[in-house]
């Protein structure tokens, strides 16, 4: 009986078990999502893009 | 002031809770999932008032480009615990004064009225607090604790509805005197309160990522409303000193009230993210999150949570590619490291005016 069980042929698909920690990870990035920061903040980037000439502008004012 | 022993090393060694650091780590690419389906969506509805308004390259053609010097106020705790007003008003101070949106009140109240306020989290409801919320009810703070809690600002912790009432009016006095540059993130709350106080409205898209990747967020808000982006280092008061340096071209920003820390004498329950980490951690392990740091320079101890060891490890990689030179006059906290000069509030005015 031990040896049928063992399985004896080899699925077209590979068979992945199910992932009981899926739900805890899921649950874990909702709740991490909540400690996150106001705004993104990008590595190692520049401080500006798209700063060039078809941004909006305005006139000098006098304040 | 040079700090008693080399910064890097005695930092790192100080910082502790490995739970709380590794959820740091994690946090650039969180908070990207976290605010950029509530940043576009309110991009969208700004739209309209984008299309019509100014961008922030408009602040570059007003008198805030004279001089050399630039001064951020953020709403730190430390700016409550020292003299921190009167001093900067009995300075002098002829440089460029750039608060946040939650130092504005605190700014206003002890007559100090910034040159530019910067704002930029979509949240919905808690922004619009620092403007004074026209639609605050009991109802909204019995779901919401937050502002009776935060260690930011102590007059907000009072007697809610009669402190925002008196904000209202605050707001709207000075609001005509007041440019603020407002993120198109900002939500329909915050954009509505600026635009009935008369404030003069810069806009700008946050940058949400790197720009140079095919179809990346920021160049999709980029080409939807064709504002620049900036790279805001996660936070508002971080935001202020990008306009500072790389908008405003300062070449010498002090700093007040970037604590990224709290006082130890601060509970868990007064500190910024305290009900989301009991919610995610449980009771019993806050002090694997929760990470203590020393100040070499003030031979204190702080401690720290996850977004605010990410803001002080963002703004310490950024500073370092500045090209201003960064004083912290916070005198608390956890931001020191390379690129940032630790010195008093007193000496850095000092030094501007010479």
């Amino acid at each position: 009986m031990s040896d049928i069980l063992k399985g004896n042929f080899t699925p077209k698909k590979p068979v992945e078990a199910h992932k009981e920690e899926d739900l805890n990870a899921q649950f874990e990035r909702e709740a991490l999502k909540r400690l996150g920061g106001s705004i993104a903040f990008v590595s190692k980037k520049k401080f500006l893009f798209g700063a060039g000439h078809n941004d909006k502008d305005t006139k000098r004012d006098a304040s | 002031m040079t700090p008693p022993e080399p910064l890097q090393s005695q930092g790192d060694q100080a910082l502790k809770g490995a739970l709380g650091r590794r959820i740091a780590s994690a946090l650039e690419g969180i908070t990207r999932e976290k605010v950029t389906e509530a940043g576009f969506a309110n991009a969208m509805a700004n739209g309209p008032l984008i299309a019509n308004g100014a961008g922030i390259l408009g602040l570059q053609n007003t008198l805030l480009m004279d001089g050399e010097d630039a001064l951020v106020i953020a709403a730190g705790p430390s700016v409550h615990r020292s003299d921190t007003a009167r001093i900067i008003k009995e300075s002098g101070f002829k440089g460029v004064i750039i608060a946040t949106e939650s130092a504005m009140a605190w700014c206003l109240r002890h007559g100090i009225l910034p040159h530019l306020v910067v704002t930029l989290d979509p949240h919905p409801e808690r922004i619009v607090r620092w403007f004074g919320d026209p639609t605050l009810t009991d109802e909204a703070l019995a779901q919401d604790d937050y502002f009776a809690r935060q260690d930011m600002d102590p007059k907000f912790r009072e007697d809610q509805l009669r402190f925002n009432r008196e904000l209202l009016g605050l707001i709207n006095k000075f609001g005509p005197d007041i440019r603020i540059a407002v993120a198109s993130s900002a939500s329909p709350a915050v954009v509505g309160r600026v635009r009935e106080s008369g404030m003069a409205v810069y806009w700008w898209n946050p940058m949400y990522d790197d720009y140079d990747i095919e179809d990346s967020l920021t160049g999709r808000i980029h080409a939807l409303n064709g504002l620049p982006c900036v790279n805001a280092g996660g936070n508002v008061g971080s935001a202020c000193w990008v306009f500072a340096h790389a908008v405003l071209r300062k070449r010498r920003v002090g700093l007040v009230g970037m604590d990224f820390g709290y006082y130890a004498d601060t509970t868990y329950h007064q500190t910024q993210y305290y009900k989301e980490i009991l919610e995610l951690v449980g009771p019993d392990r806050l002090d694997e999150v929760f990470m203590r740091i020393l100040n070499p320079y003030l031979g204190r101890e702080f401690y720290t949570d996850p977004a605010y060891l990410w803001y002080r490890d963002a703004f310490v990689e950024m500073a370092q590619q500045a090209e201003c030179k960064t004083f912290n006059c916070t005198g608390g906290g956890i931001l020191f490291g390379p690129g940032i000069e630790w010195t008093t509030l007193p000496e850095f005015l000092s030094s501007c005016n010479t």
